[in-house]
């Protein structure tokens, strides 16, 4: 579904990603794991196109969205819950799930839409339902996580990018998180998943890649890359044990 | 006595709603690109000047006058988006870089409306009546009345935009976070865009209505951005109407100690007052909504 072909990217003043390429199967999860300043905020923030890419190629569906403006990229349904979930904590939880419709709110059958939505992200989310004139900035970490996928669940996304989920979270509401990533799959999303926690997000994954310093260092089935050691060591060492 | 108060207080009243439209301005567009535009006065400045031209030297009608100022006004708004705004953000400029850009916008803007207009002190011509009311014991004039009117409407249209339509959400999410409201979808440059048109709209109307009140020359904007500026910082930055009741606030205060003082110190009085209320509270007198963004 979404496909990197050698792309070269990064900050005026840097490189961050060298020749990197990476598939997304439709209906499957994809996991980018790797340390700190790997470059897979990057990878995620390419595909937005928030990052310049100097060259190669990012396919969705076939068409090349390498210059497309990063509003154009999410009208293709490619949505993503950025690192460190950056919800609008002003606004309540309810204008958050609204601005996460834009995408379809626009759109003719948009009140119909947006019921349907609501409905299957405050099924995932149960306790959203109770909280929507809540302010979203004074919920605690996990809810605020939860919001923010709920934000971009409400887009209907065909492929949902969430850039480390897991952060600053409890290990049992991060379980929780990853439970609703698998039903999520079983519904039939696409997801990309960037993690630290790189043992969970290769157990989950359908496919793995490992980064390290802005390059793919190994690629395979997520249950293969997760049992490697001679990876757990050069890699993914410093978090096998976190 | 009270006949002098109530006198007084609707003068207050007058001049602090152009203050109060100044400041909802100032507001809507630090609202929506953490920028504060320096050269919004100078927005009430061609309204005003602009309706010198077309009904003076044009001679036309006012609504066709208003119509042909709102046109030059948020041309002048779009240039100073396309001309300063844009290009600084995309070069990844700091807020205060913009603002002095914005500063410099003003300082052009003046200029430009000097060569145009000169120094004199024009007579602006009232869009409506400026004979004498009298409503009671009060005495007024329908110019004055209706700047207070449209103080009120123009509150309510920006309340009815921002807080009762989709758009008006995605203005509120892109003066949270605009990287953020680009991942929803929403053209954060479109928004402020709009947020330049419609403030420089309402301070446009503004300054038409205050013209034949307080004369019109090029020189006028200055003043008007600092109260409009005095006027958003005193009642809250955050939110345009804690902005438009700071201005009010102002224009009352400068009133009563003018009435009953001497203007020579209403200013100063005035700006002594604003620090005081800053220093117990950073963030305006109703402004809590500041403090918690980001
Ligand atoms: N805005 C930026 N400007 C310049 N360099 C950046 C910027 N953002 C990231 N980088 C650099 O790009 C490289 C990759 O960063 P990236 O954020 O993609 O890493 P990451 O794998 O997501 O790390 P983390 O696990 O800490 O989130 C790093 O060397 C980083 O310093
Ligand atoms: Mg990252």
């Amino acid at each position: 579904m979404l496909n990197i072909d050698n792309i070269v990217a990064g900050y005026n003043t840097s490189v961050a990603l060298e020749n990197v390429s990476l598939d997304i199967p439709e209906g499957k999860i994809v996991s980018v794991v790797g340390a700190n300043g790997a470059g897979k905020s990057t990878i995620v923030n390419a595909i937005s196109r928030l990052v310049s890419v100097y060259s190669g190629a990012i396919r969705f569906d076939g068409k090349d969205i390498t210059s497309m403006r990063p509003t154009q990229v999410v009208e293709l349904g490619v949505v993503q819950v950025p690192e460190g979930r950056d919800i609008f904590p002003p606004l309540t939880v309810e204008e958050n799930l609204r601005l996460g419709f834009h995408r379809l709110a626009g759109r003719k059958d948009a009140a119909r839409r947006y019921e349907e939505r609501f409905s299957y992200v405050t099924g995932l989310f149960p306790i959203l339902r109770e909280r929507l004139k809540q302010r979203a900035g004074t919920m605690s970490g996990g809810e605020q996580q939860m919001v923010a996928i709920s934000r971009a669940l409400m887009a209907d996304p065909r492929l949902l990018m969430l850039d480390e989920p897991s952060l600053g979270l409890a290990p049992m509401i991060v379980d929780q998180i990853f439970d609703i990533l698998a039903r999520l799959r079983s519904d039939g999303l696409t997801i990309l998943l960037v993690e630290q926690h790189a043992d969970e997000a290769l157990k989950l994954a359908d496919y793995g890649y490992v980064m390290g310093t802005g390059k793919v260092r190994a690629k395979g089935r997520g249950e293969d890359l997760r049992t490697d050691p001679t990876l757990a060591q050069s890699y993914l060492g410093r978090m096998a044990e976190g | 006595m009270l006949i002098k108060l109530s006198y007084l207080l609707l003068a207050g009243l007058t001049n602090g709603s152009v203050y109060g439209l100044i400041g909802l301005s100032l507001s809507i567009i630090y609202g929506s690109s953490r920028v504060i535009n320096f050269a919004q006065g100078e927005f009430a400045m061609l309204g005003a000047m602009c309706a010198f031209f077309f009904m003076v030297s044009a001679s036309l009608p006012w609504p066709l006058a208003m119509l042909a100022m709102i046109v030059v006004v948020v041309l002048a708004a779009l240039a100073l988006d396309y001309g300063i705004y844009r290009p600084l953000v995309r070069r990844r400029a700091a807020p205060l870089t913009i603002m002095i850009g914005t500063l410099a916008g003003a300082i052009i803007l003046y200029g430009l409306a000097f060569v145009v207009w000169g120094p004199e002190q024009k007579f602006v011509p009232p869009v409506l009546s400026l004979e004498p009311l009298r409503i009671g014991f009060l005495i007024t004039n329908s110019q004055q009345l209706s700047l207070i009117g449209l103080f009120i409407f123009f509150l309510m249209l920006t309340w009815y935009i921002l807080y009762r339509t989709r758009f008006g959400l995605s203005v509120r999410a892109t003066g949270v976070n605009p990287r953020t409201a680009l991942l929803m979808g929403i053209r954060s440059e479109r928004i402020v865009q709009f947020s330049f048109m419609f403030s420089a709209f309402i301070s446009g109307v503004a300054g038409m209505m205050i013209g034949p009140l307080l004369g019109g020359n090029v020189g006028m904007g200055l003043l008007l951005t600092v109260k409009g500026f005095m006027a958003a910082i005193f009642g809250g930055l955050g939110s345009p109407f804690a902005a438009a009741a700071g201005g009010l606030a102002i224009g009352m205060m400068e009133a009563l100690m003018a009435g009953y003082g001497t203007s020579l110190y209403a200013e100063p009085s005035i700006f002594v007052f604003i620090l005081m209320v800053l220093i117990v509270r950073p963030y305006g007198l109703l402004g809590d909504y500041e403090a918690e963004r980001r």
